[in-house]
């Protein structure tokens, strides 16, 4: 049971995890993370890497719609972006993967910042709308730029080297892409300790006040999108270095408001809960699966009539958590805190 | 409550862990494990569940007449949602949970993200729901089959067709496609195949998939006043609404489709505007009287009595397992062990092999079984029936 939590010095008010205990934790995760793909087989090691990559691109998008109030429709597109650039890069310039990603995340922050302008004018429902151009016009670009894009049949990417050691194999991609995962976490988790940070805060909570109290709204904004698409960015990159295929029809709006569904089920405006977000948002269908597959020896052909029913469920208890668990995966986590926290001298 | 609550997020998610560590299954010597990752839901739905059907109902058969000797065909499918991640995550988990030697994959996007680890490492051998020419390419593809030929291939024979039913003036014909891979793929084989029949391509107009308003459209085909409108990249929608507009606006253009746009339905759409309707079909239909047919009809009167009916996606599924079923029937008459090498190598070996209807005669030449046949839509019967022979495509 936790008793007080003091602070002697600048350094423990300042720390990121202030007790031991969640030090501790963290640290366990870390070893855990470690170890996990070296038991973990094929599919939870795609999986993970699947989840990892998504998460920085959820980061992205809390950045932008839980901290900063800004709804966004078009992410997948900026995830595009970077990972067309990234491709071209790295297929046609042979261009290594330490140039073509963050580059990639460039183009994308870029785009952002173009596609960022109306959020000065328009907000709510209005920017929503906005962003989905931005999605229209970016998958058109995909699709038709054949010269840079490939066309429909987009472009073939080797695998990212390090070292000489190609990291062809979802063991090898796996560390690059959970460190490239926690540096993205523990960069938005600080960013919101400094002025820029507070400042979208400010944004989201009220446009108005923030100005009055010297928040320069219109930079605030796009630096907003921009960040937020950098995040896109550089998630699109490792996308493809980890599909090593990229098409137009990787991006499409679908995927934008599964970033949505990822931010709002976590818990808008908290950096966990979009990690939380993420893993649920994929893991809860493969479990559904998994679920229907269980029946298989009972009913052999349960796959066929259950199948359909797996998003009917996944989108049941999407709805479910909107209704009962308004702040996301991360007020669940905070109040099992808690209890445990307390633990036992508080039912 | 919140006790509760706090108490059962751990163990819920413990079991979650568990259940998705996948134990491997114990391999029978005398098994022959097929694994598929089949487009069940999805955009691909419409044509997903016949596919499986028609695989697993073929290799069913197969079980029952003992066309493997000494071995039994295990059929292990997975829905995969048409979605390419997700799609790689089910093939990846049946590979670690079944080590099948055969793979189903459930679209052009699958194939071509799951290549590098298909060629480098799992080596199955692997057929799909895909008609892409991409996947027909031994080089890059070494172990995939198209089953069917590549939607350029099904141009290819209806500009054969028209070429051939010319009449003195050069034929004029309009490329209507969907702004998608599977619109645009065989477009440029399309064109160039088109200058060298010495077919003019007086249009060629792309809409989105499902377009509802094709006014537009309509109008520029009534300008461009083609002989002959080739769709491609549409499953329905917007095909009956084009022709129904030009029909008003008394255009005589024969109407042309590609596989999935030359199923029953669409007749059954139409109504009255389908005569004339025109299309290449790798497959014959479900109501042949091709040996081949006949034996798919009694296979299904006795499993599935209530289907009457089974669309050209379920008669693609069916001949995909028999492409299968021959791969290893000739691995296993060579006394091979069955790998996807073995499977690969033996599928090269098929030659003018006899399908007992379903299709032509079958060549593999590029991975690809070239071979289809131009149908005619007869409105009275609610039938396609065939105009051509079958036609083999170089």
């Amino acid at each position: 049971m936790l008793i007080g939590n003091y602070k002697e010095s600048y350094a423990a008010d300042e720390a990121l995890f202030r007790t031991a205990t969640s030090r501790v934790w963290l640290a366990l995760l870390g070893v855990a993370a470690a170890v996990f793909p070296f038991l973990a087989g094929d599919y939870l090691l795609y999986l993970a890497n699947l989840m990892g990559v998504l998460a920085i691109a959820a980061l992205g998008l809390n950045i932008l719609t839980g901290f900063t109030g800004q709804i966004s429709l078009g992410h997948a597109a900026f995830m595009g972006v970077g990972a067309y650039t990234t491709a071209v890069l790295a297929a046609r310039l042979g261009l290594p993967f330490w140039v073509a990603m963050p580059a990639g995340g460039a183009s994308a922050c870029l785009a952002g910042m173009v596609f960022g302008v109306p959020s000065l004018r328009i907000k709510g429902l209005y920017l929503a709308i906005a962003t989905v151009a931005a999605q229209v016009i970016l998958e058109w670009v995909f699709a038709n730029w054949n010269a840079v894009t490939g066309g429909i049949r987009g472009i073939n990417v080797p695998p990212a080297r390090v070292l000489g050691v190609a990291l062809d194999t979802d063991l090898r991609i796996y560390f690059l892409v959970q460190s490239l995962a926690a540096l993205h976490a523990w960069a938005a988790a600080n960013l919101f300790r400094t002025r820029v940070g507070r400042a979208f805060i400010a944004v989201r909570d009220r446009d108005i006040s923030a100005e009055l109290m010297g928040v320069n709204l219109f930079r605030t904004k796009i630096l907003s999108f921009m960040i937020s698409s950098y995040y896109a960015g550089i998630a699109g990159g490792l996308w493809v270095y980890f599909t090593k295929v990229v098409t137009p029809e990787n991006f499409p709006l679908s995927l934008s408001i599964q970033f949505l569904a990822m931010v709002i089920v976590g818990g808008l405006g908290s950096i966990k809960g979009t990690l939380f977000g993420t893993v649920f948002v994929t893991l809860v269908p493969e479990l559904l699966k998994a679920a229907t597959e269980a029946t298989r020896s009972v009913f052999p052909d349960a796959m066929s009539y259950l199948a359909p029913m797996k998003d009917v469920i996944f989108g049941a208890m999407i709805v479910a958590f909107l209704i009962f668990e308004p702040h996301g995966l991360a007020e669940m986590w905070n109040r099992t805190k808690r209890f445990f926290a307390l633990w036992p001298f508080k039912k | 409550m919140r006790k509760l609550r706090a108490m059962t997020t751990f163990p819920a998610a413990l079991l979650a862990c568990l259940a998705l560590s996948v134990p491997a299954r114990a391999a029978d010597k005398n098994e022959v494990v097929i694994g598929a990752c089949q487009p069940i839901t999805g955009r691909f739905a419409f044509a997903g569940g016949a596919i499986n059907a028609g695989l697993q109902d073929y290799l069913a058969y197969a079980n029952e007449n003992g066309l493997v000797k000494g071995k039994k065909l295990v059929y292990v499918y997975e829905d995969s949602g048409y979605d390419t991640e997700k799609a790689v995550a089910t093939f990846k988990k049946i590979m670690a949970q079944y080590n099948p030697v055969i793979m189903y994959g459930e679209s052009t996007g699958l194939g071509k993200a799951i290549a590098p680890e298909l060629n480098g490492r799992y080596k199955v051998f692997y057929g799909s729901t895909s008609f892409s020419s991409e996947l027909a390419d031994p080089k890059n593809h070494p172990y995939s089959f198209v089953s069917g030929p590549t939607y350029s291939d099904m141009f290819g024979i209806l500009l054969e067709y028209i070429a051939k039913h010319r009449g003195k003036e050069k034929p004029r014909v309009a490329f209507f496609y969907s702004d998608t891979e599977f619109g645009k793929d065989p477009i440029p084989y399309a064109r160039t195949r088109a200058a060298e029949l010495g077919i003019d391509v007086v249009a060629e107009i792309v809409t989105k998939v499902g377009a509802v308003d094709v006014t537009t459209e309509v109008l520029n085909l009534k300008r461009a006043r083609p002989d002959y409108v080739i769709f491609q990249g549409y499953v329905l929608a917007p095909i009956p609404e084009v022709i129904r507009g030009a029909r008003d606006h008394g255009l005589k253009t024969t109407f042309m489709g590609t596989f999935w746009s030359v199923d029953k339905t669409i007749i059954d759409k139409l109504g009255q505007d389908a005569e004339g309707y025109m299309g290449v079909n790798p497959y014959a239909y479900y109501w042949d009287d091709a040996p081949g047919i006949v034996a798919m009809r009694k296979y299904n009167e006795k499993a599935h009595p209530g289907e009457k009916y089974r669309p050209n996606s379920y008669i693609q599924g069916w001949f995909t397992g028999m492409v299968y079923v021959e791969a290893l029937k000739r691995v296993v008459a060579a006394g091979k062990p069955i790998t996807g090498d073995s499977l690969k190598d033996a599928l090269a070996t098929i030659k003018d092999w006899d399908t007992g209807g379903v299709t032509g005669k079958v060549t593999f030449v590029s991975n690809k079984a070239a071979v289809g046949r131009v149908y005619k839509a007869n409105v009275q019967k609610g039938i396609f029936e065939p105009v051509s022979d079958w036609i083999h495509v170089k």
